[in-house]
C-alpha cells in the first residue's frame, strides 16, 4: 500500500480488505482462546477434585501414604499441613480431628496438547484466503459491496471456527472426564481394598453420583439421575463393562463399576460387591458452547462495525462525527446489550432447556417447556388472576381523571390534596404493602375495627379467596391514582381553553364539553397511561409477595409471582424462563392491540 | 336563512380582573343589523367586551341586553350569538362537517336537518369538497372559512368576531375582509368585529368604537373617527402614518403659539396640542440660492408658494409607489411626516417649504379633547417664519 495516505480515498478504500483480514484473524484467535480457556478451566477443576479424592483416601483407615501417592501416578505429595494451603491441593483430616493432618499437593496432569489444532488450521486457512485476496487486489479499491459480503463471509468463518472449537473442546473435555472417572474408580477400589464400606468408598471417589443398589432405583448412598440409571440398567453390556460413556436425557454421563470386598452383614443390597459410579462429564458442566456463540456473534458485530466505518477514513470530518456519535451511544448501548438484551437472549436459551438449579445437566428440550405450560392449570390461573387484577387500571384511570378535573384550579388546598394523592407513587411498594397488610388484618386491622364500630362484622380482606384479589386491586388503584392524576393534569393543561369557549358558544353543556372536547383532547394521554399502567399491572409482584404470598388458595397468585416461585422456590429455571416469555408475549400482544385500536380510530393533528 | 337581526345594548358594563379594570362602565348600543367594529391597542378591553357579550366572562356591574332581553343570567349557548375566534378554535378531532354541525348536534337537531344546514353553509362558503377533512389538513384560509361557517350554521341573531383575520397573510386578510363585508350585506345580521388593525376597522365598520383603557374613546362612522377625532388618543391611534402633533403654549398676549405659529385670538387654555394629518401638509422643494431651474418644479405647487408656513429639512424619503412619505424635522424639531405625490422629485437633505391646510387641522385642549380646527395663524410676526 505504498503511497496510500489516509486522505487518499482510493488508497484508504484499498486498505479495507487488509484491515478486514486483520480483524478476522484477531476474532478467530479470540474464539480459539475461549475454547482453550474452557478446557483449562475444566482441567483445573479436575485437579481440585483429584486433590479432594486423594485427601479423602488419606482419611480412610488402613490406607497408606503410598496408596495415596500411587492414586495420582506420583503427582501427589503429602506434606505437613503447615507447609500447605497454596497451589492445587487439599487438606486431609483424621477421623475426629479438627486440625488437618496433612496437605496433599497435586501437580496438574499433563494431558493432551491443549490446543484446538483443527479449528486453528481452519481459521488460518480462512484468514490466509482473505489475505491473499487483499494482496491480489492491492492496487484496486474493493467493490462497493465488499463490507457486506466480507461481513457475511467472516460470520460464516467464525461460525465454522466456533463449531470446530466446540467439537474439539467436547472431545478434550470427554478425555478429561474419562481420566477423572478412572481415578475416582481407582480411589474407590483402593478404599474398598482397605476395608471401607461402599458408602465410604463412594465418598472417597469424589464423584457426584454413585449407586450401590439396583441401577435406576433410589439409593441410600446417592441418587443417580433416573434417566442415566435406567439407561445403564437397560444395557447389560454397559452394566458389565468396567468403564463406559452413556448419553441419557440429553446429557453425557461417564460411569464405571468397581469391585468391593463383600460388605459387612446387613449390607446385602450391594450386589456382588460392585459399586457403580456415574458422573456428568465436563463436556456438560464446562461446555464452552454459550461462550463460543457469544464470542462468534460479538466478533461478527465488531468486524462489521470496522468494515462499515472504514470507508469513512478518507473523510476525517465525517469519521470524527461518526466516532463521536458512536462514542456517546456506546455506554448506553453497552449497558443495554449486557444488562437487557443479553439476559433476554439468555432467558430464551434457558427456556429451551430442562434447566434446574439442583441439576448440573441442562439438556436441550426444544419447546417442551412451552408445550408443558399449555396444560399447566396453575400457570393459567395465575395468568387469569393477573388479567383480573389488571381490571383495576380502568377503574384507577376513571378515578384519576375525576381527581384531575377536580384539582384543575391551583389553590393552596388543592395543591396539598395533589401532594397527598401523589405520595403513594413515590413511596416504597414494600412499605405500602406492610402498612396495608396491617390495616387489613382480620383481627386487629384498622379497617375491620372501623367496620365493627358501625356494627358490620369483620371482613376477611386478605384471607378469603373471594375478597383477597379485590383488596389488592383496591390498593393498586390507590397506589397509581396519584401518578395518573398528575399525567392527566398535564394533558388537560395542553387542551386550549378556546376550544371550551367555542363549545360554550356552540351551546355544549358540561357533559358535552367533557365528551367532545376533554376526552378527545386527552386521547393520547389516556393511551399512554393505559399502556404503561397495564404493563405495570401485568408485572405486579411486591404487593403480592409481601401481602398474600399468592394465597389464599392461590387466589392472588399472579404471573410474576408464579414465575418467581417456579424459579426460586422450585428451582425450575427452564419452566420459569418459558413462563416469562409467555408473559412477555401477552404484554406485547396487549400493547400492540392498543396501538392498532388507536391507529384505526384515525390520527389527527 | 336569515332572521330578524338583534340589537346589542351594554349598560354601564364593568369587568375587573384582580386589580386591573378591563372594561370600565361601558355604555354602547349596537343597532340591529349593524356591523360594529371595536378597535384599540392590545389590552384596551375590546376582546373582554366581546367575551362579555358572548357570556364567556361574567361582568361585575351593568347589564348586557341582546334583542329584547337581558342576558346576564343566560348561558353562552342560549344567547343567540355565534363567535369566530382568532385561532379559529376548530375541534381538531372532528371533520369539517362535524365541526360545522356541532352546534346543531349539541342542541339535539336531527341528522337530516344538520346535513341540510351544513351543506347549505358549505355551499355558500365554498367548502363543499372539504367536508370530510380534518382541520389539520386545511390551510389557514380554509380553517377561517370553516370557523365562519360554524358561526353561520346556527343562524344566530348576532355574530361576534374576535380578531378573525390576524392569523392570515396580507393578501388573504384583504380578501377575507371583503368576504365578511359581503356576508354582512347578504345576511343583514348584527355583527360585532374586534380588531387592533385601524385600517380593518375603518374599511369594514359601519360604525367604529375606538377603545382605550377599558373605555370607549369615540363612537362614530369611520369618516367621523378619521376626520373629527374626539381626542388626542383617537387622533394618534387612527391614521397611518399617525397625525403630526405640536405642543402649543399661551404667550404673553394670551395667544397660543408654538414653533413658527402664532394663532390669533386669546385662548381659554394655557396650553394645547396642534394636530395635522400628513396629507394636510403640502411640501415643495426650496429653490437653491444659486442659479439653475428650481429642482422642485415637479412638485404640487410649482413656482412660488402662496403660503409656505415654514421651511424644514427632509430627513428621509419613503417611496411607496403611489405616494411618498417625507420625514421632516418639523416645527420645534418635532418629527413630522408629510405625504406627497410620487411625482415630486425630492431627496433626503433637501430644504422644503411646507404649507398647511388649516381648515382640516385639529386643536386639542389640555385634557386631550378636540376643540375644533386651528385658525389660520398670523404671519411674519414670528422669528421662525421664513423670509
Amino acid at each position: 500500500m505504498s503511497g496510500a495516505g489516509a486522505t487518499n480515498a482510493a488508497g484508504a478504500a484499498g486498505v479495507t480488505p487488509l484491515v478486514a483480514t486483520g480483524a478476522a484473524a484477531a476474532a478467530t484467535a479470540v474464539i480459539l482462546l475461549v475454547a482453550a480457556d474452557a478446557l483449562s478451566g475444566a482441567r483445573e477443576q479436575a485437579t481440585r477434585e483429584e486433590a479432594r479424592a486423594a485427601a479423602s483416601l488419606y482419611e480412610v483407615p488402613g490406607v497408606t501414604e503410598a496408596d495415596v501417592v500411587s492414586l495420582l501416578d506420583g503427582r501427589a505429595r503429602i506434606v505437613a499441613p503447615e507447609a500447605g494451603g497454596s497451589g492445587p491441593g487439599a487438606f486431609a483430616y483424621r477421623a475426629g480431628a479438627l486440625q488437618p493432618a496433612a496437605w496433599i499437593a497435586v501437580e496438574p496432569a499433563d494431558e493432551g496438547n491443549g490446543w484446538p489444532w483443527a479449528a486453528f488450521v481452519l481459521a488460518l486457512l480462512g484468514v490466509l484466503c482473505m489475505a491473499a485476496w487483499a494482496a491480489a487486489r492491492r492496487r484496486a479499491p474493493p467493490p462497493s459491496r465488499y463490507p457486506a459480503a466480507a461481513t457475511l463471509l467472516c460470520a460464516a468463518l467464525f461460525a465454522l471456527v466456533a463449531a470446530a472449537a466446540q467439537q474439539w473442546a467436547h472431545g478434550e473435555l470427554g478425555a478429561v472426564s474419562s481420566a477423572r472417572l478412572a481415578r475416582g474408580l481407582r480411589a474407590a477400589g483402593i478404599a474398598g481394598a482397605a476395608g471401607a464400606d461402599p458408602e465410604a468408598a463412594a465418598r472417597v471417589a469424589g464423584l457426584p453420583w454413585a449407586s450401590g443398589a439396583a441401577l435406576g432405583e433410589p439409593d441410600r448412598i446417592w441418587t443417580m439421575p433416573r434417566e442415566a440409571g435406567e439407561a445403564i440398567a437397560a444395557d447389560p453390556q454397559l452394566r458389565s463393562a468396567p468403564r463406559y460413556t452413556v448419553v441419557a436425557g440429553g446429557a453425557t454421563y461417564h460411569g464405571g463399576a468397581v469391585a468391593l470386598r463383600e460388605g459387612p452383614a446387613g449390607r446385602a443390597e450391594t450386589p456382588a460387591g460392585t459399586l457403580h459410579l456415574v458422573f456428568l462429564g465436563y463436556e456438560e458442566t464446562s461446555s464452552p458452547t454459550v461462550a463460543l456463540i457469544a464470542s462468534a456473534i460479538g466478533s461478527a458485530l465488531v468486524v462489521s462495525l470496522v468494515l462499515f466505518l472504514l470507508p469513512l477514513a478518507a473523510r476525517p470530518r465525517a469519521l470524527a462525527r461518526t466516532l463521536a456519535a458512536w462514542g456517546f451511544l456506546a455506554p448506553a448501548a453497552a449497558l443495554l446489550l449486557v444488562f437487557t438484551f443479553g439476559p433476554l437472549l439468555f432467558s430464551l436459551w434457558i427456556s429451551l432447556h430442562d434447566w434446574r438449579l439442583v441439576d448440573p445437566a441442562h439438556p436441550f428440550v426444544g419447546l417442551e417447556n412451552y408445550r408443558a405450560l399449555l396444560s399447566d392449570g396453575g400457570w393459567w390461573s395465575a395468568i387469569l388472576n393477573t388479567g383480573v387484577f389488571t381490571l383495576h387500571v380502568p377503574a384507577a384511570m376513571a378515578v384519576a381523571l375525576a381527581l384531575a378535573l377536580l384539582t384543575r384550579e391551583s389553590r393552596r388546598a388543592v395543591r396539598w390534596a395533589r401532594l397527598a394523592l401523589f405520595l403513594p407513587s413515590v413511596t416504597s411498594v414494600v412499605a405500602i404493602a406492610v402498612v396495608w397488610k396491617w390495616l387489613l388484618n382480620d383481627g386487629y386491622g384498622l379497617a375491620n375495627r372501623a367496620l365493627g364500630a358501625i356494627g358490620i362484622g369483620p371482613v376477611a380482606w386478605l384471607t378469603s379467596p373471594d375478597v383477597a384479589l379485590v383488596s389488592l386491586m383496591v390498593i393498586g388503584v390507590w397506589m397509581v391514582v396519584g401518578y395518573q392524576m398528575v399525567v392527566f393534569q398535564a394533558g388537560l393543561a395542553a387542551i386550549p381553553r378556546v376550544w371550551y369557549d367555542a363549545a360554550k358558544v356552540d351551546g355544549a353543556g358540561p357533559w358535552q364539553r367533557f365528551r367532545h372536547i376533554t376526552l378527545p383532547g386527552l386521547r393520547h394521554t389516556l393511551f399512554f397511561v393505559l399502556v404503561t399502567s397495564v404493563i405495570g399491572s401485568f408485572q405486579v409482584f411486591s404487593l403480592v409477595y409481601v401481602m398474600t404470598e399468592g394465597g389464599p388458595l392461590g387466589a392472588t397468585d399472579v404471573a410474576v409471582y408464579h414465575i418467581y416461585r417456579e424459579a426460586w422456590e422450585f428451582l425450575r429455571f427452564g419452566n420459569a424462563a418459558a413462563m416469562s416469555w409467555i408473559l412477555f408475549g401477552v404484554v406485547f400482544a396487549a400493547t400492540w392491540l392498543h396501538f392498532r385500536l388507536l391507529e384505526r380510530r384515525g390520527a389527527h393533528a | 336563512m336569515t332572521r330578524e337581526p338583534r340589537a346589542v345594548v351594554l349598560k354601564g358594563v364593568r369587568k375587573r380582573f384582580g386589580d386591573v379594570t378591563a372594561v370600565a362602565d361601558v355604555d354602547l348600543e349596537i343597532r340591529p343589523g349593524e356591523l360594529m367594529v371595536l378597535v384599540g391597542p392590545s389590552g384596551c378591553g375590546k376582546s373582554t367586551l366581546l367575551r362579555l357579550i358572548a357570556g364567556l366572562e361574567e361582568h361585575d356591574a351593568g347589564e348586557v341586553w341582546i334583542g329584547d332581553r337581558c342576558v346576564d343570567e343566560v348561558a353562552p349557548g342560549s344567547r343567540d350569538v355565534a363567535m369566530v375566534f382568532q385561532s379559529y378554535a376548530l375541534y381538531p378531532h372532528m371533520t369539517v362537517a362535524e365541526n360545522l354541525g356541532f352546534g346543531l348536534r349539541v342542541r339535539g337537531a336531527g341528522p337530516a336537518e344538520i346535513g341540510r344546514r351544513v351543506s347549505e353553509v358549505a355551499e355558500v362558503l365554498g367548502l363543499g369538497g372539504l367536508l370530510s377533512r380534518r382541520p389539520g389538513q386545511l390551510s389557514g384560509g380554509q380553517q377561517q372559512r370553516v370557523a365562519l361557517g360554524r358561526a353561520m350554521v346556527r343562524d344566530p341573531g348576532v355574530f361576534l368576531f374576535d380578531e378573525p383575520l390576524s392569523n392570515l397573510d396580507a393578501a388573504l386578510r384583504l380578501q377575507t375582509r371583503d368576504e365578511i363585508a359581503a356576508l354582512h350585506r347578504r345576511l343583514g345580521t348584527t355583527m360585532i368585529f374586534v380588531t387592533h388593525d385601524q385600517v380593518e376597522a375603518l374599511s369594514l365598520g359601519q360604525r367604529v368604537a375606538v377603545m382605550d383603557r377599558g373605555r370607549v374613546q369615540q363612537l362614530g362612522t369611520p369618516h367621523e373617527i378619521y376626520r373629527r377625532p374626539a381626542n388626542l388618543f383617537v387622533a394618534a391611534f387612527v391614521g397611518s402614518p399617525p397625525m403630526n402633533r405640536l405642543r402649543l403654549a399661551r404667550d404673553g398676549e394670551g395667544r397660543l403659539a408654538g414653533g413658527p405659529f402664532v394663532f390669533p385670538g386669546s385662548s381659554p387654555h394655557p396650553e394645547a396640542t396642534l394636530g395635522v394629518r400628513p396629507e394636510d401638509l403640502t411640501v415643495a422643494v426650496v429653490a437653491p440660492p444659486a442659479s439653475g431651474p428650481p429642482p422642485g418644479s415637479a412638485g404640487t405647487r410649482p413656482g412660488p408658494h402662496p403660503s409656505p408656513e415654514f421651511t424644514a429639512t427632509a430627513l428621509r424619503v419613503e417611496s411607496l409607489g403611489s405616494e411618498q412619505r417625507i420625514h421632516l424635522d418639523g416645527p420645534d424639531d418635532a418629527a413630522w411626516v408629510a405625504r406627497a405625490p410620487s411625482a415630486l422629485r425630492i431627496a433626503a437633505g433637501d430644504r422644503v417649504d411646507v404649507s398647511v391646510a388649516w381648515q382640516r387641522t385639529h386643536l386639542f385642549g389640555p385634557d386631550g379633547s378636540r376643540t375644533g380646527a386651528a385658525p389660520q395663524p398670523g404671519r411674519g410676526s414670528h422669528p421662525g417664519t421664513p423670509a
